[in-house]
């Protein structure tokens, strides 16, 4: 037991090795002939490493006196902890573009990152791209900003809308009543052995704190229109929305809506299962491996029936920073310019399928016609502007942690009441902000 | 402490002796005038080791560095290993510590932290539920089976060494393999049960069943170990006992309950400590099987303790559960002592 400590030490300083064996330190100073390279991690996925060549490619063919250097962010058990490792061994690169907005108390904490708002362009840059509403759910503590809100997937609801049509649903629904009708009419048994099966949805249960990130927050944002779970270090979401929202999780799971199994492969995909909550990635997903007859469409994350009109949802963000490793700041800023630059957010969204956060992306013309030729997207850029980012502290993982374990002991196991079950784990969650 | 005076003792003995050798052996050579100046004086510091000391606390040994030197890989694998680490780990119960981030002081802030935390009771509650099944049958069967094999039966080397298998095997392969007898739908002990008609259960998927399946499981894995220290303890048995008990007409029951077991009783208070202390230590097996869960029914105290090192960076509060945990354990040995082995006496 005691050992612990030493052995995550060991780990630590292993993954600071891997991570200084992986950037690399010479880039960062001015090579012989006075030009200054920038290291770019990005993330690792294939298109979003082929977005950040081409670009960078660009970048460098204009500016032959700051060239950009791609690299893909180191793989570990999390990127988190690997840049949390970089920061502490100063291996970190010039610039991250994939830092997910909950993790950044923790890179203030280690000091890690340089505060962007202190360029007198910083305010106009993103006012130019968003709303001053929407920037300040990117604040930090202090006031100040540290990272530039970049791309977003929005969370939606996705359904088979041949597996509804077959069982008598019209119209996607949007309210919790008329997710839950739907739902009786879908989940039977179809081949008639007296098993069902056939399902409405699916929910990853098992309680690893990120899951609840994709279901019970945007479920929770929509009910309270974008409220957020902590005030200043205070649990918010002790509330009737929050009940709701295990309730109705809870009447899903009691009526065998959604199965208390775990899937092996993709249930949607299979047509067994109607529904589940995703992002705009799955239609790249779904584009390359369904059926010809698979039918699809999005429709809102459910929300309570005395809710009228357009709801909100989680952003599932991530932002670009500059780490305080960084020699030439101001040139990783113009860098950072170019990179959410109108015509690299076409790009993104053409090479990705992500979207910038980008106020008015379907009145832009320059974005017309990527939307017509991707309609699908559309309801996703409907909800870039209104769909919301996550409270970030140093505790965010424990208190979803919380939530995780409640919902399993609550509304998959029936353990104990909705009421119950989130009192507890609000209450957990304050005695864990409150021991600090 | 005894035996380790007594190990001074003999060094100190030994080198007195082995010093004397080669200055005899020159004398002997050499001119025996130095020898014989010597003769008188070096032979004392051995005979005052060698002659039992009247009262023992005047006695003054000279401290040999010889020694210091050769028990330090020792203290040098205790201060680094053990000693370290164990003052490290009690300065992290006052501090938010990350790994990546400086310290942060907070006081009392893990302890109130843990006394409020449902979930350490909670693993707690896991931990006496998991013992409460796994000791008595521990027990039973590995006294029914080192009591079989203590027999004359054929095979029985390979029944020995079979049953200590398990024991020898990675903890992880166990469980994996586990696993999947355990599986609902595909898994042995569910077709076994559909077979007889009886309906299958849930077993790592159910909060009931879950650590009722661990802590079969692990009694399967460390039986072995138990049937091994019985049959020491069985051997350990004078047959006359028995003799005389078979004279006086007693039946096979009454021998057993009336010499066998009496006589284990030290074996016994053996197997309930390590077991106890083994299912205080329980990880590996929630760790792989069922992650805690479902609804944190296989929690158990480490595997709590981990994951708030390695899933939150908490080292604080790790370790703070971490001593915690360890004072439960040495409570509950001292208590065990109390009890269990007083009453045979």
């Amino acid at each position: 037991m005691s050992a612990r400590p030493l052995q995550r030490v060991g780990i630590a300083l292993l993954l600071a090795l891997v991570v200084s064996c992986m950037s690399s330190n010479p880039a960062k100073l001015t090579g012989p002939s006075g030009k200054i390279t920038l290291t770019y991690w990005s993330a690792t996925n294939a298109q979003e490493l082929e977005f950040a060549n081409q670009m960078a490619a660009e970048w460098n063919s204009q500016h032959t006196e700051v060239q950009i250097k791609v690299e893909p962010v180191p793989s570990g058990q999390s990127t988190e902890e690997v840049i949390l490792a970089a920061i502490a061994s100063n291996t970190t690169p010039d610039i991250y573009a994939s830092v997910f907005p909950g993790a950044m108390q923790d890179l203030l904490d280690a000091r890690g990152v340089i505060q962007l708002d202190e360029y007198p362009d910083f305010f106009n840059v993103m006012h130019e791209r968003m709303p001053p509403e929407l920037l300040e759910q990117y604040r930090s503590f202090d006031e100040h900003y540290y990272q530039v809100p970049w791309k977003s997937n929005p969370v939606m609801v996705i359904y088979n809308t041949r597996m509804l049509r077959e069982a008598g649903v019209i119209s996607l629904p949007t309210t919790y009543s008329e997710f839950l009708a739907a739902a009786a009419r879908v989940t039977r048994d179809r081949n008639g052995d007296g098993r069902i099966d056939q399902w409405m949805a699916t929910i990853d249960y098992f309680p690893i704190w990120y899951k609840r990130l994709f279901d019970y927050y945007p479920l929770y944002l929509a009910a309270t229109n974008g409220q957020k779970l902590l005030d200043n270090r205070r649990v918010m979401f002790d509330n009737e929305h929050s009940i709701a929202v295990f309730r109705f999780l809870h009447e899903c799971f009691a009526r065998g809506y959604i199965p208390r199994q775990l899937f092996q492969g993709d249930a949607f995909l299979d047509g067994r299962v109607a529904a589940k909550f995703t992002g705009p990635y799955s239609i790249s997903h779904l584009e390359r491996y369904r059926p010809a007859d698979f039918e699809y469409s999005f429709g809102p994350v459910p929300h309570p029936d005395s809710i009228a009109g357009q709801t909100t949802s989680y952003a599932d963000p991530k932002s670009i920073i500059i780490f305080k490793t960084c020699t030439h700041p101001r040139e990783a800023w113009e860098f950072i310019k170019f990179v959410i630059s109108r015509q690299n957010d076409l790009q993104l969204l053409e090479l990705t399928s992500q979207l910038p956060i980008r106020a008015g992306l379907l009145d832009d013309q320059a974005f017309a016609d990527y939307f017509k030729r991707n309609p699908r997207m559309v309801q996703f850029a409907e909800q870039v502007t209104t769909a919301r980012s996550i409270d970030s502290v140093a505790e965010l993982k424990e208190i979803f942690d919380s939530i995780a374990q409640e919902v399993e002991s609550s509304v998959v196991f029936d353990l104990k009441s909705p009421e119950q079950a989130v009192h507890d784990a609000a209450r957990r969650s304050q005695q864990i902000l409150d021991a600090q | 402490m005894q035996p380790e005076e007594a190990n001074k003792f003999s060094m100190h003995n030994k080198t007195g002796v082995g010093g004397q050798v080669p200055g005899a052996g020159k004398a002997g050579v050499g001119s025996q005038v130095p020898g014989a100046g010597k003769g008188p004086s070096s032979p004392t510091p051995g005979t005052r080791h060698l002659t039992p000391d009247p009262a023992p606390g005047t006695r003054h040994l000279t401290p040999d560095p010889v020694g210091y030197l050769m028990v330090l890989p020792y203290l040098l694998h205790l201060v680094v290993f053990v000693g370290y680490p164990l003052a490290f780990a009690f300065v992290l119960i006052f501090h938010r510590w990350n790994i990546y981030t400086p310290m942060k002081w907070v006081g009392l802030g893990n302890i109130k932290l843990l006394l409020t935390d449902q979930l350490i009771w909670r693993a707690l509650f896991n931990t006496l539920y998991f013992l409460l099944i796994h000791i008595p049958l521990q027990l039973i069967i590995a006294l029914g089976l080192a009591q079989l094999l203590n027999q004359k039966i054929r095979g029985r080397t390979f029944f020995r060494a079979s049953y200590f298998m398990p024991v020898v095997v990675s903890g992880v392969v166990v469980t994996i393999l586990w696993q999947q007898l355990y599986a609902t739908e595909t898994g042995l002990i569910n077709v076994l049960l559909h077979r007889f008609g009886l309906p299958g259960i849930e077993w790592l998927g159910d909060p009931r069943y879950a650590m009722p399946a661990i802590a079969i499981m692990a009694t399967w894995k460390n039986v072995g170990l138990y049937v091994v220290l019985f049959l020491v303890g069985l051997q350990a048995i004078p047959a006359d006992l028995y003799e005389a008990a078979e004279l006086d007409g007693a039946s096979a029951w009454q021998k057993f309950r009336l010499i066998t077991v009496p006589m284990l009783n030290p074996t016994i208070m053996l197997v309930l400590v390590l077991s106890t202390i083994g299912g205080f230590s329980l990880f590996i097996e929630p760790y792989v099987m069922t992650g805690g869960g479902p609804a944190n029914s296989t929690l158990s105290g480490i595997l709590y303790l981990y994951k708030q090192a390695f899933f939150f960076s908490k080292m604080g509060y790790a370790t703070t559960i971490g001593f915690f945990w360890a004072m439960i354990i040495f409570m509950v040995v001292l208590l065990q002592r109390r009890f269990v082995e007083t009453e045979a006496l």
